[in-house]
């Protein structure tokens, strides 16, 4: 509303005009505030028609194998027992441990009408194979997990940028303003690899920053006071707040920057209950809980994750991204074991996640993303105690996206023959970062920040490119 | 022939001729050949090509231009031309290439077999060396006595004789090593954090020596074809030194304080404005004291400054704020925020805590509070291990130790390089550009990161420029020599705190020598035994030997048990572990001595020492320009030099080295920086200054003074300001007297609607503006006025605690809880209410925040424990101090929150809000069955919520 005049404005602020719709009053008119520049997440306008309007991220901290999953290689076993090239010697963390060609102990099967061949551990994302989009020819840049978590979020293998769902909700800010636009969800267990520092919103103002949610107990830090003071007092202790506010504003006509602070406190009273509806799986059938495993252990909690997912994205939420325990696909031994353990815990709930959304129709203006930081080596890895496992492997990896815009049932790009590197169609990550932002409407040349007089933006000055090809 | 002689561009100064006849020109021509002359020779071709590559020919694109190689034959993606293409960066116009041309460049490039044996010099394997070998044979370490910097150390090899035979790659020793997979020794490539060469890089090795190991081409004489400064690019304001201007005349002349007024209603004179009439006592008396020390005044500071009637009252208030020792501890902020201060290093999951980070924080408040000239200040952060020769004292007085401990400045960034898995030599050039970046951002107001990759795009910035930057840190930070950040530490500190601690440690020490030896005594005869057992299945003629081995000190080993040791390692190690399956009743006892041992050795003080940037001594390697920031991409050699750009009025860049064992080179930056007529380093510090007291720098992008900045909004009072500062000696409290004493700061923030109109945006200061406290501000307003403030200075940082819930708090004492500045400023564990309320992270440092106002502040505010805690105190002391007499209760509130009384409707709406909240608390404590006087509780309980309304009120944050 470019146009409403500072007097209109505070004329309309007088009518007792006031929560969301002032918020989206607030824009514009703030920005000419000499505390400077204000950022806020009233929704902004993509820069073209996008089939995407929210992401669901499932971050896979550990590197998930995918030679074992995603990317068979027969000649693997041809190679058996083989020692490795100079090559992939030199892109070994663990150098000292360097063992032989190892092939899959799992074998591979061909999955819906498109025939797509996944691992035999992931049956119920077969289930979905028509509906995603596989990536094989994924690379990444640095061969240790902490600068590949920062590559994945942020595009460089440094810390302090901003990530992925910063960038997102600086784009287009969010669709409901009860709820944070960028909500964590982490394991309960265990923080990711490199902790809050995944979802900060870097240079970017912290507005953008990811919030995270607590999948048990209140949701978000301090929603509710401690000592379950009942809900009387704590209105009373609002309204406190709001008289003296209120006359303090009253003193002091013509600062935008205290309606905006009187418009916060209302909207942290909503969120306070928008926040727990939200989380509260109850309201869910029995169908659908069950669908999602949250009555068997294995996969009760990322199952639970999974579902508050989609509840957020149903209530507006912009961008979701959903922790596994610490990084249970770094499976560096015990392969066989620890990847059944990994499978078993995720396979059905992601696919549940695909399934759900696509019957209530959410499929399409939904994004969901699965990827890891990195994915293995062909080779094995041999410690002292404990089988073999499988060392970092960035040279070579997989992903898979579904609904939002790309195609189903559709493989793009292929490794080497013994899934080491990625040679055909590969995509960096920068191109995957362009092809997200793409998704959600937003050209990842044009989404930039002005900082210290650098056009900042999420490829940075890497060369990337949308992968055309996965998009319906 | 010397490493200094090293020149690159064999390959291209060789390629037309050598790779004519891979190019296959058919493919050439019918291929990429069309989309360049549709879309890319009307700038590349012709005598003087852009960027010095010319695209008519196959061999003139492959030959490339002045960022390297256009293409990498048979490798589209590590081919600089496609890259430019496919990002869209290249042409740069709007018509860019479409898929399919694209497509077709890709598909040349593929098609091109890559390069054949071009002439390969000691400029190609030098990388090679640096990166695979020169850890263990280079400067500090030279193993087999070899040393592999250059081609003639090569040469003349080691104790095994030359590395390398020119013409004979068969009798070469270092070849013969790699290629055997000997070396790097593989044992030790996960420590080193050493990879074996790459097969193309055995390949190019190989061939230099196959092709006589030529050295590297002589220097060019001709200069490198870089972009030349011109005058114009000289004549940019900030790169000018500032010149004195004349004091304007203005007609308000009662409004004028101070020539800083003069300047500012000269410019609101031309608006027809003037300044807003001067903010009450009480409301200056708030803003003052919260701007210089960051905290409100107490109720007793109210009250005396209300009683203070001279004339002068004011001005005596600003000199007893900035001698507050408080004064360091707010603006200290500040500066370690612009230098990056962190308690971690960051990069690793680990986080590791810097345990002596500290002491540069403790440098810098007592520096503020010392008032310590910025020149000085400068000197010594950059190069005060060049102006203490501590290596030839015995003794380190006080001014040495505090002079090393300034060189913490520079050594601040997030550095993960201590892990093998993160300290390849990339990664110890990112720990070099962040400093760079704080270097240049915090001091110099300049953006000189993106020159590492190519020049700046706007600004007079060159590549080398950056380099030469990189060289002058060089001595103390080589990549090639480098030493953990872990152990970049000077074991210097002051004498008696040495001497504190080894007397607190020695009694210790004693005990635990006593235990140890104990423990090892009793578990000699069983490791004898177990090793006697294991030997057993052993050829009887080493048995005896292995023992003998086993019983010798490992110094004192021959030759032949040095052998055995290494090669019966197995057999030999005998752990813990093995003594507790063999010996299982013994495991009880020892389980107990350890735990006593472990106990013990906690309670060890560490050695005193300071984390600090000093030079490494002897020569550095030498450092190239990095075409596109490749470390394996060598362009010309550069000398340690400042800016080209950067030359009015300005004495040259000098190394000076004040004594023996240092280059100088940081010591020159530091007078390079310092000098009175240096057109930035004044300019930039009295805008932050002045950012920091009005909101707002005189220049709005503090850290970009370039020409993408915000042009100044009063040049003339930025070039006064800058050399009034210089003038006062660089005195930092010179300038905030200055600057808080004028009419400007003096006046109230009320908005005028005429004026609004007039200038929107404040640019011209016709009133102050109203702000928010920042983290720090709040955090410790509420401590200071709950009456938990625990005000102790210095020292290690106050350790923080993660709750259940995920908060993050400080750890208090019985005195309170310390200032934000004390508490560990650890990147993976932010304190909560620091961190909803901005504070920024440390990536690699923070010049100005942002400001935000997010439901998160909110729900920190009305919900944490912490407040309420804060909350409940406070209104217990109230109760205490005043008991009954509730008005004085509300009105000392009110003093201690607000630093004001509060009116009588006031004082009434509190007292019948209190009022109204007892019924619920009385409830409420009925309800939780709570034991105690419920009513005395629920009198207590409702003033606690009216003091946390109040502390959470807006009037409480704010700052008019």
């Amino acid at each position: 509303m470019p146009n409403l005049s500072r007097r209109t404005f505070f004329n309309r602020m007088a009518d007792g005009l006031h929560g969301a719709a002032l918020l989206s009053l607030l824009g514009p008119d703030l920005r000419a505030s000499e505390a400077g520049k204000v950022y806020d997440l009233k929704p902004k306008k993509p820069h073209f028609t996008p089939k995407a309007k929210s992401v669901i991220h499932l971050f896979q901290n550990g590197g998930p194998s995918q030679v074992d999953l995603f990317d068979p290689k027969p000649a693997l076993l041809k190679f058996a027992g083989t020692k490795p090239s100079r090559d992939i010697v030199n892109e070994i963390e663990f150098a000292d441990q360097i063992g032989t060609m190892l092939p899959s102990p799992f074998a591979f099967r061909r999955y819906g009408k498109c025939g797509m061949e996944l691992s035999e551990l992931l049956p119920n994302l077969g289930e979905c194979a028509d509906d995603i989009t596989l990536i094989r020819s994924m690379f990444g840049e640095h061969f240790n997990h902490e600068p590949s978590l920062y590559l994945m979020h942020t595009g460089r293998t440094l810390p302090g940028r901003p990530s992925l769902g910063a960038w997102v909700t600086y784009g287009l800010g969010a669709e409901n303003q009860n709820l944070p636009a960028y909500v964590v969800l982490d394991d309960p267990k265990q923080l990711p690899v490199n902790g809050i520092q995944n979802w900060q919103s870097g240079w970017l103002p912290p507005v953008y920053q990811g919030t995270r949610f607590r999948s048990e107990g209140p949701p978000l830090l301090n929603l509710k006071p401690q000592g379950n003071l009942p809900n009387a007092l704590e209105a009373a202790q609002r309204d406190l707040i709001h008289r003296l506010d209120v006359e303090h504003r009253q003193g002091r006509p013509g600062y935008a920057e205290l309606e905006a602070r009187i418009a916060n406190y209302e909207l942290a009273a909503r969120m306070q209950v928008e926040a727990v509806d939200a989380l509260d799986l109850s309201k869910e059938s029995e169908e659908t809980k069950e669908m999602y495993g949250l009555n068997q252990e294995a996969t009760a909690s990322y199952g639970r994750r999974c579902l508050m997912a989609r509840r957020l994205v149903e209530r507006g939420v912009r961008f979701v991204e959903i922790y596994i325990e610490r990084q249970i696909w770094d499976n560096h031994s015990d392969l066989e074991s620890s990847l059944r353990y990994c499978c078993g815990k995720t396979d059905k709930p992601a696919a549940a996640l695909i399934k759900d959304l696509k019957r209530l129709g959410l499929l399409d203006s939904t994004l969901i993303i699965s990827t890891g930081e990195f994915g293995r080596m062909p080779i094995s890895q041999i410690r002292d105690n404990g089988t073999a496992g499988r060392d970092h492997g960035p040279s070579g990896f997989s992903l898979w996206m579904a609904g939002g815009g790309v195609k189903g049932g559709y493989v793009h790009g292929a490794t080497d023959e013994i899934g080491y590197k990625a040679v055909d169609k590969r995509v960096s990550v920068h191109d995957f970062h362009a092809t997200m932002l793409h998704l959600l409407g937003l050209e990842f040349r044009e989404l930039v920040y002005d900082r210290h007089g650098l056009k900042e933006r999420l490829t940075d000055q890497f060369p990337a490119r949308v992968v055309t090809e996965a998009l319906v | 022939m010397t490493l200094h002689a090293i020149r690159i561009g064999a390959a291209v100064l060789l390629a037309g001729t050598l790779w004519g006849a891979d190019v296959d020109k058919s493919g050439f021509e019918n291929s990429a050949l069309p989309v360049f002359r549709a879309k890319c020779i009307v700038c590349h071709s012709g005598a003087a090509p852009q960027g010095s590559l010319d695209l008519r020919t196959a061999q003139s694109a492959l030959k490339g231009g002045k960022s390297g190689p256009a293409i990498q034959p048979g490798a589209p993606a590590r081919s600089l031309l496609l890259e430019r293409v496919v990002s869209k960066s290249m042409p740069p116009g709007p018509e860019k290439l479409s898929e399919t041309e694209i497509a077709a460049i890709r598909g040349w490039i593929e098609r091109t077999p890559p390069m054949a044996t071009a002439a390969i010099t000691e400029a190609d394997v030098f990388p090679i060396f640096q990166m695979r070998c020169v850890v263990c044979h280079g400067k500090r370490k030279q193993e087999g006595g070899l040393d592999l910097r250059t081609r003639a150390a090569a040469l003349k090899g080691g104790q095994s004789g030359p590395a390398i035979v020119p013409g004979n790659p068969a009798e070469s020793l270092a070849l013969k090593r790699i290629l055997a997979g000997q070396m790097p020794p593989p044992k030790l490539l996960f420590e080193y954090f050493v990879r074996p060469p790459s097969s193309p890089e055995v390949d190019t090795l190989r061939r230099w020596i196959e092709t006589g190991a030529a050295p590297a081409p002589p220097e060019p004489a001709a200069a490198k074809e870089y972009k030349p400064i011109t005058e114009k690019d000289r004549s940019w304001w900030s790169f000018q030194p500032p010149k004195r201007p004349a004091v304007p005349e203005v007609r308000a002349r009662g409004q004028v304080r101070n020539p800083i007024d003069q300047f500012l209603l000269a410019r609101l004179e031309e608006k027809s404005l003037r300044y807003n009439p001067e903010a009450s006592r009480l409301v200056l008396l708030r803003r003052v004291s919260l701007d210089l020390t960051g905290l409100p005044p107490t109720p007793e500071e109210v009250i005396a400054y209300e009683r203070d009637t001279r004339p002068d009252a004011y001005e005596r208030l600003v000199d007893r704020l900035l001698e507050s020792p408080r004064y360091g501890e707010r603006w200290a902020q500040f500066w370690l925020n612009a230098a990056g201060y962190a308690d971690s290093e960051g990069i690793i999951d680990e986080d590791r805590i810097r345990h002596n980070a500290w002491r540069y924080r403790d440098y810098v408040i007592r520096a503020f509070n010392a008032d310590k000239p910025y020149d000085r200040f400068l000197v010594e952060q950059i190069a005060g291990d060049e102006l203490a020769d501590y290596k030839h004292k015995k003794e380190a007085d006080a001014e040495t130790v505090e002079k090393l401990t300034a060189t913490g400045f520079l050594r601040l960034v997030p550095d993960g390089t201590y892990s093998p898995a993160n300290g390849s030599i990339p990664e110890r050039m990112n720990v070099i550009a962040d400093e760079i970046e704080v270097l240049s951002s915090t001091v110099m107001g300049l953006t000189v990161g993106c020159a590492r990759c190519h020049d700046h795009k706007y600004d007079p910035i060159r590549q080398r420029d950056y380099y030469q930057m990189s060289a002058i840190l060089q001595s103390a930070y080589d990549p090639y020599d480098w030493v953990k950040p872990t152990e970049r530490n000077l074991d210097v500190a002051p004498v008696e705190e040495k001497q504190a601690v080894a007397r607190w440690n020695e009694p210790i020490e004693a005990a635990l020598k006593k235990k140890e030896e104990a423990l090892a005594a009793k578990a000699k005869p069983l490791r004898e035994q177990i090793l006697k057992d294991r030997i057993q299945a052993l050829p009887e003629a080493v048995r005896a030997d292995l023992l003998q081995t086993a019983a010798t000190a490992e110094k004192e080993r021959t030759a032949l048990q040095k052998y055995l040791a290494e090669k019966f390692e197995d057999i030999l190690k005998i752990t813990a572990e093995d003594l507790a399956k063999k010996f299982p009743e013994t495991v009880a006892e020892t389980g107990r001595a350890r735990k006593e041992i472990a106990e013990l050795r906690a309670k060890l003080k560490a050695k005193p020492d300071i984390r600090a940037l000093y030079e490494m001594g002897g020569e550095p390697s030498p450092v190239f320009l990095l075409r596109r920031g490749d470390a394996n991409s060598l362009g010309e050699l550069m000398r340690p030099d400042t800016p080209a750009v950067l030359r009015a009025g300005l004495k040259p860049y000098q190394p000076a080295a004040p004594f023996p064992d240092t280059t100088g080179r940081r010591l020159g930056l530091a007078k390079w920086l310092t000098q009175p007529d240096h057109p930035l380093t004044a300019r930039v510090m009295v805008n932050r200054l002045w950012m920091h007291h009005f909101g707002r720098g005189i220049v709005a992008s503090p850290s970009n003074f370039g020409r993408t900045g915000v042009a100044p909004s009063h040049p003339a009072l930025l070039d006064w300001l800058a050399t009034e500062f210089v003038r006062n000696g660089w005195s930092l409290k010179k300038m905030h007297r200055l600057m808080v004493t004028s009419t400007a700061y003096r006046q109230s923030s009320a908005i005028d609607t005429a004026a609004q109109s007039a200038d929107p945006d404040n640019t011209l200061l016709w009133r102050m503006p109203l702000r928010r406290m920042d983290a720090e501000q709040l955090h410790d307003s509420i401590l200071l006025a709950a009456g938990r403030l625990d005000p102790t200075p210095f020292g290690e940082p106050v350790a923080v605690d993660s709750k259940p819930g995920g908060e993050i708090l400080a750890k208090g004492s019985r005195s309170g809880w310390r200032r934000s500045i004390y508490v560990l400023q650890r990147r993976t564990t932010p304190m909560t209410m620091l961190e909803v309320f901005d504070l920024p992270p440390m990536s690699p440092n923070c010049i100005e925040r942002s400001n935000s106002t997010v439901s998160t502040q909110a729900l920190q505010m009305m919900n944490s424990e912490m407040i309420r805690e804060r909350a409940r105190f406070l209104a217990g002391r109230l109760m205490d101090e005043f008991p009954l007499q509730r008005e004085k209760q509300i009105e000392q509130l009110y003093l201690r929150t607000l630093a004001r009384r509060p009116t009588a409707h006031e004082t009434a709406k509190a007292l019948s809000d209190i009022d109204k909240l007892i019924p619920y608390w009385t409830d409420h404590l009925q309800s939780e069955q709570s034991a105690g006087p419920r009513q005395e509780t629920a009198r207590w309980s409702s003033l606690a919520s009216f003091c946390h309304a109040m502390l959470s009120s807006a009037e409480f944050a704010f700052i008019d």
